[in-house]
């Protein structure tokens, strides 16, 4: 009998035995891409957070619900009574306000003054309106205005008090930056009737941190120059490495061996041994250039010494030689018919037949000069040429506590290179599983 | 029979000679940028380099002061050439010895089992210089190099068994291949300054992904690892956190550069699963299904189709994990900022190459940190050499 039913048995025990390992290998690789993913899904959800979310550990952004949107007022005008005030704590003198006035957090924001009312906060929280005279003429023409409305102090209170610290109300108070704070501007600037006008900004509510990033932090310029160094060093390799590439593929010339020999051991010359000298022939250069031709900074803190650098590399040469090769003879030696010359032949058959290897060209190197930070450490000095890594790194030590705002510049710094990986993934993937184990 | 020989080639006219001259030129005027860049950013800084190395130079050249930059780094010159001699007549007795097993002459067997003994003991007397190098050395430089060891050692065999593990997973029947390939994938793309400020900041002592993890897990949150923050070596951690004393000698690799370490890992597991993938792809189908019939089961084919010939794959991951590990700056130099100046916490994560840029950078010692750089090439070329000897024979070049 039991000879009977093995079989059945053993073929049930076979397929849920096939079930249980293939859900086995479907948990693993479900546990790898979710580690692979959580650090980005942090990033970003870190990078929607206020100061006070993240250092109290909230798990879900605010910003990525839907009460603040809600409990947002209509826009209003509101008048202020004004009082004119005398000295202003620890404000240089130059700053100090002239006028002073209050409005109180319940007429602007309904959704920080429940936020006050649930944690049962107990410190009455005004909005202080200052007007500055600047002028120092003793005419009162107010043009500048001193708004404190960075609410963002209110969810913050727990842990900062002082409000001369970074976040606190009297901090960078020019520009209002609170995040579940109205955008405030003034529209009469009469001292009778001092009137603002109060607007709730959707997009300043969800992306304040990378507002904040973009234009305070100067991710705008870093991200700008990051862009055109790629883009410089990308057309230089391009450019160099089709014309080194075809000479050696389908030119003929003495001590050509020699010379490709010496390009492939290029590749072998670590990074470290050249770094020194390198920045040295680049102060020279520089020296030179200021001194004999009177032209500063013509290397360093500029584009040339950013890009020429890496303007070729055996690699792109290496790549671009092989695929030329195969490019049948009797093409060139119809065009020659035609009377074409090597550039013609060049930049009208060669180039328009190797779209694929120049496109992996681009991406490897794009990729490649977006990331370099080590080199652009040295040799910029002044924010006219840093790019975006750079940028970024010294923004981690400014904004040291400050991690949500790191995070949205690493979003900023991240997005060009998730762009490019997701249109052109299939390249990328092959080419690098490919032209990996042949580099 | 010898056949006449043929006419000798007909001399090149003069037309002929004259286009050949222009096609040179032509060649030569393609090749001028390139070899313009290369020559004076690769080449030339390479002697440079060497000249820089042999003087006193601080920002400015000083005075020539010949090997003294390697001396300071390395100590005594007979030290260094017994270490190396050691080094060398033990790597010659493992050839020997590796020899031995291949079918030989119980009489040469026994010669040459003699002769390895002999080169082992040899080579174990002269590295007994080790410890005077050490002494005579420049510190910094070794505790570097055994930080470096500690780094390639925590990442590569993970790196490697991680994503041949998923490969071999993403090499079955699987659904949704291509996309597993570009989650897995992402890590390695992703701009490296940027993805070690996040992992900096999953690290974070307080609010950290990782501890508020752990807090939920139930462990008590003011005793939390400190991580980037964190100096002391794990192996004494782990020793405080069960009550066992451990000697400060075994203290192993600082909490920090464990962190460093699983960032590594994260990065390069996607890229090492991808090279993989195409090592997988390039086995033989037909080997798998001779295997089949023949009834071998999956550990078998595993053990002896897979593995074998997806080493020359393996040798390389190993080969470009080490040499990655000895020239990783961008991640290390981002994540450990938040716990101090290079190398923090206390220069527990200061691994060569951070050691050649302190000396550098920071310290404007740019001889010193040429002789550096030129020792650690020396470094990386001859594990590089002693991985291809080791490898030898046993990648399957298929």
């Amino acid at each position: 009998m039991a000879d009977l039913t093995t079989p059945l048995k053993s073929s049930r025990h076979y397929i849920a035995r096939d079930i249980l390992v293939k859900a086995a290998l479907y948990l693993i690789l479900v546990i790898g891409a979710v580690i692979a993913i959580i650090p980005f899904l942090w990033m970003i959800q870190t990078s929607f957070k206020t100061y006070g979310e993240h250092s109290t550990r909230t798990w879900w952004p605010a910003g990525l619900s839907l009460t603040p949107y809600q409990g947002r007022p209509a826009t209003q005008e509101i008048v202020i009574p004004m009082q004119s005030a005398e000295g202003w704590r620890n404000i240089p003198r130059s700053f100090n306000p002239a006028l002073e006035g209050k409005i109180t957090i319940n007429q602007v924001s309904r959704y920080v003054a429940d936020r006050l009312a649930e944690k049962d906060f107990s410190i009455p929280f005004d909005v202080l309106i200052l007007a500055t005279d600047t002028t120092d003429d003793g005419i009162v023409n107010y043009d500048s205005y001193r708004l404190t409305v960075d609410s963002r102090i209110v969810e913050q209170f727990t842990t900062r008090i002082d409000g001369n610290e970074m976040g606190g109300p009297n901090f960078n108070a020019l520009s209002v930056r609170g995040r579940w704070g109205p955008h405030i501007q003034v529209s009469n600037p009469d001292p009778e009737n001092f009137t603002v006008k109060v607007t709730w900004s959707i997009w300043r509510m969800l992306f304040n941190n990378f507002i904040y990033a973009w234009k305070d932090a100067n991710f705008a310029v870093f991200m700008f120059n990051s862009f055109k160094i790629t883009a410089i060093t990308i057309v230089g390799v391009v450019v160099t490495s089709t014309l080194a590439a075809y000479a050696f593929a389908r030119m003929d010339f003495p001590l050509k061996n020699l010379i490709f020999t010496g390009y492939l051991a290029t590749y072998m010359i670590p990074g470290a041994v050249v770094l020194i000298p390198n920045y040295l022939i680049i102060v020279g250069l520089e020296t030179f250039f200021t001194e004999t031709l009177g032209i500063a900074n013509a290397w360093y803190d500029n584009w040339t010494a950013l890009t020429i650098p890496f303007m070729i590399n055996a690699f792109s040469v290496f790549l671009l030689r092989q695929f030329f090769a195969q490019i049948p003879d009797e093409l060139y030696d119809a065009s020659l018919i035609d009377g074409c010359g090597h550039l013609r032949f060049l930049s009208q058959v060669v180039v328009p037949l190797s779209k694929a290897p120049i496109m992996s060209i681009v991406i490897f190197n794009g990729i490649w000069a977006w990331n370099q930070l080590q080199w652009p450490l040295i040799v910029t000095s002044t924010e006219r040429w840093r790019p975006v890594t750079v940028g970024l790194t010294s923004f981690i030590s400014e904004a040291s506590a400050e991690t949500q705002l790191i995070m949205a510049g690493s979003v900023i710094t991240t997005i060009p290179i998730l762009v490019l990986y997701f249109f052109t993934q299939k390249t990328f993937t092959e080419g690098i599983a490919t032209t990996g184990l042949k580099g | 029979m010898n056949l006449p020989e043929p006419q000798s080639k007909p001399q090149p006219t003069k037309g002929q000679r004259s286009r050949k001259m222009r096609e040179a030129i032509q060649a030569y005027a393609f090749l001028l940028p390139g070899t313009l860049i290369l020559f004076v950013f690769s080449l030339l800084p390479i002697g440079y380099a060497l000249y820089i190395s042999m003087h006193k130079w601080r920002v400015k050249r000083g005075d020539f002061i010949g090997m003294e930059n390697y001396l300071k780094a390395l100590g005594n010159p007979i030290d260094v050439l017994f270490v190396l001699l050691g080094l060398g007549l033990l790597a010659g007795s493992w050839m020997v010895w590796r020899k031995i097993t291949a079918g030989t002459p119980t009489k040469i067997l026994a010669w040459r089992i003699g002769l390895a003994f002999m080169l082992i003991f040899g080579g174990f007397a002269l590295f007994l210089g080790f410890p005077k190098m050490l002494a005579d050395g420049d510190k910094d430089l070794f505790e570097s190099l055994l930080i470096t060891f500690y780094y390639s050692l925590g990442t590569v065999p993970f790196q490697v068994g991680l994503s041949f593990l998923l490969a071999n997973i993403l090499f079955q029947d699987i659904k949704g291949k291509s996309a597993w390939r570009i989650i897995y994938f992402l890590p390695y793309v992703t701009v490296t300054v940027a993805s070690a400020a996040v992992w900096q900041s999953i690290f974070d002592p307080t609010k950290g992904l990782v501890n508020i993890g752990l807090a939920g897990l139930g462990f008590n949150p003011d005793t939390l690892p400190r991580w980037l923050f964190e100096a002391e070596g794990v192996v004494t951690l782990i020793g405080n956190w069960i009550g066992v004393e451990v000697p400060e000698w075994a203290g192993g690799p600082s909490l920090a550069l464990i962190s460093v370490i699983i960032y590594n890992i994260w990065t390069y597991v996607g890229y090492n699963t991808v090279i993989y993938l195409s090592g997988l792809g390039n086995i033989p189908h037909s080997l798998y299904e001779a295997a089949e019939i023949d009834g071998a089961n999956r550990w078998e084919i595993l053990r002896k189709i897979t593995i074998p010939l997806v080493s020359p794959t393996t040798y390389f991951l190993v080969m470009m994990g080490i040499l990655g590990t000895f020239r990783a700056f961008n991640s290390i130099y981002v994540m450990t900022r938040v716990a101090g100046p290079v190398g923090a916490p206390q220069g527990t994560t200061m691994t060569a190459s951070m050691l050649i840029w302190k000396n550098f950078w920071n310290g404007n010692r740019f001889g010193y940190a040429s002789a550096l750089a030129f020792v650690l090439t020396g470094v990386m070329l001859s594990l590089n050499w002693i991985q291809n000897r080791i490898s030898e024979g046993r990648a399957f070049y298929g």
